[in-house]
């Protein structure tokens, strides 16, 4: 007897897709056998939209890539832009870009801590977790005046200093946080379903992890130390002092939750380092008129570590007013089609989505 | 920031351009090395000796520039070495006519993604591209959009319309104006809808 297979198209519109891309499944019963990623339904052009607008213009629609996200879109553009022009960032705006950077990495892991338990079907996790995320959402606002978007690290520093009584705020959410990621691992971590779920699903092979192209907690899950804030620091973040998880496992999914659920206590960590040695002084070393403002001749290829692996921009002037070329490559670039297409043969279907969260897929990084 | 050791920066770029004849490496930064090459044919066996014999195993990044005055597309790979931690930029450069460049995707599979999206948004073809189909853009007509001769304002007015009911639409400030009986400053004027 021929054994026929399905086509399965999950997405673009799918409760189990994370955002708006589709997985083409061929399946036998209930494996997948091929999957092929398709995206474009999420192409906005940013790449093209820079290319017109001038250097303070391009900055305000970079952070629009990713919506999880945003600050590590504003940290790139900005560390490049101040790369190829040798802007000098102030001391204390590189501490409270840190910090920017920091709080939004929780914000992401505590979103992703929903989307991971969401697709097992553990609703309550995402409850918690988002709404906890918004005392973080909270700070930025009252920072930059955004809850999501914040265009506050920009080229020369950041948009303004911290208002009267932040740090404390800060501190205050943050010893809220810690206690309450006690009650998320007797959740999440204790839960016999998630554990059952996420053990042996989703096995990268260490061996060719970094061949792979794989970055970010998917690696870390993989027991390789790689971290760009380690490997390649910028900020003050070789000043700091934190740890790169070594977890010894599988690889699986629950490797890559693991990875998170140490990363988040790390990032707290961070983030009171931060405020206890921020040093004193001007946050914005200013440029030039930015209606005039020209960015000299060259290249600059810089990286940052987001919530999902090594966010790198590769920008270029040609000594205009306009960038001539910004290329944004995100994590899920690699992790949503080449590796995503792999992992997923052999797999059950079931587990589709849940292998998904945990590479933290995210299409808008793909076709930007 | 002087002191800091280029010690091995310097002695990549040295092996690089003793291995090969058409290859010029320079140093740009404390982990970033930049090698040009003058040939294109010798791309694979650059990446390939990167990756077997210097530890670059890494593909970071693949992106491509319009350098349409001068008639060329630059094309650049990024590698990363997780031993030495050295970023590796490797750049080269073809005509802007029939763009052809040698297809890297049996070294690092995820390039086959980046080299997927350069043939459509740039036009340069990779012989041997594994599924070499549309990856973003679906039933595309026109020349590659993310050519800097593709023009954008012109693509939209044949393409779509504009939204119509904004042929009366009025400048906010001098409807304000008028109704309080300012004068809008003569610097100001220029920014009124014409």
């Amino acid at each position: 007897m021929r054994e026929e297979t399905t086509t399965i198209y999950l997405g673009p519109q799918h409760p189990g897709i994370t955002g708006n891309m589709m997985v083409k499944l061929q399946v036998k019963g209930d494996t997948v056998v091929k999957a092929e990623t398709h995206v474009g339904y999420l192409h906005r052009g940013f790449e093209k939209l820079m290319e017109r607008r001038n250097w303070l213009q391009s900055f305000t629609i970079v952070c629009r890539i990713c919506v999880p996200e945003p600050d590590p879109n504003e940290e790139n553009y900005s560390r490049a832009v101040e790369e190829i022009e040798g802007r000098e960032v102030p001391e204390r705006a590189k501490y409270i870009r840190v910090m920017v950077l920091e709080l939004a990495r929780i914000a992401s892991y505590l979103l992703w801590y929903g989307g991971q338990n969401g697709s097992a079907g553990l609703y309550t996790m995402g409850q918690w977790s988002v709404g906890d995320r918004n005392y973080i959402l909270d700070l930025f606002e009252e920072l930059t005046g955004g809850r999501v978007y914040h265009m506050y690290i920009w080229p020369g520093g950041v948009r303004r200093d911290l208002p009267e009584g932040f740090a404390d705020k800060v501190l205050k959410t943050m010893d809220y946080l810690e206690k309450r990621l006690d009650e998320y691992d007797k959740l999440m971590f204790e839960n016999s379903i998630f554990q059952q779920r996420a053990q042996g699903v989703g096995i990268i092979d260490p061996a060719k992890a970094v061949e792979w192209g794989v970055v970010g907690p998917p690696l870390r899950g993989c027991g390789i130390q790689s971290d760009v804030r380690k490997d390649d620091p910028y900020e003050v973040y070789d000043k700091l002092d934190f740890e790169v998880p070594k977890i010894e496992g599988k690889s699986d999914v629950w490797a890559r939750a693991l990875v998170r659920r140490f990363e988040i206590r790390e990032s707290i960590k961070i983030i009171r380092q931060v405020i206890e040695k921020m040093p004193a002084g001007e946050v914005y070393n200013k440029v030039p008129n930015p209606m005039k403002w020209i960015v000299p001749k060259g290249d600059a290829f810089v990286k940052t570590e987001s919530a999902r692996g090594e966010f790198a921009y590769y920008m270029v002037s040609d000594g205009s007013d306009k960038p001539r070329r910004v290329h944004v490559k995100g994590p899920a670039y690699v992790h949503g089609v080449s590796l995503l297409e792999n992992l997923l043969v052999g797999e059950n279907i079931a587990d589709v989505s849940f292998i998904m969260n945990s590479l933290g897929t995210c299409p808008p990084e793909i076709e930007r | 920031m002087n002191n800091i050791n280029l010690e091995k920066e310097q002695q990549l770029a040295e092996t690089l351009s003793l291995d090969f004849t058409r290859l010029e490496a320079r140093v740009v930064r404390s982990k970033r090395v930049e090698a040009v090459l003058s040939s294109n044919d010798i791309i694979p066996s650059v990446l390939l000796f990167a990756k077997d014999k210097l530890g670059y195993i890494h593909f970071s990044h693949m992106s491509c520039v319009d350098w349409l005055e001068e008639g060329e597309f630059e094309v650049v790979y990024i590698l990363w070495n997780p031993e030495e931690k050295i970023n590796l930029l490797i750049k080269v450069r073809t005509k802007r006519e029939n763009p052809t460049l040698p297809n890297i995707d049996y070294i690092w599979r995820q390039a086959n993604t980046y080299e997927r999206e350069i043939r459509e948004m740039f036009g340069i073809e990779f012989p041997g591209l594994v599924a070499a189909k549309e990856f973003i853009l679906e039933d595309w007509q026109d020349i590659p959009p993310m050519r800097r001769d593709f023009e954008t304002k012109e693509y939209v007015d044949e393409h779509y319309f504009h939204r119509p009911g904004r042929e009366d639409a009025k400048d906010v400030r001098e409807e304000i104006a008028n109704r309080s009986g300012e004068e809008i400053p003569e610097f100001a004027k220029k920014f009124s809808r014409k």
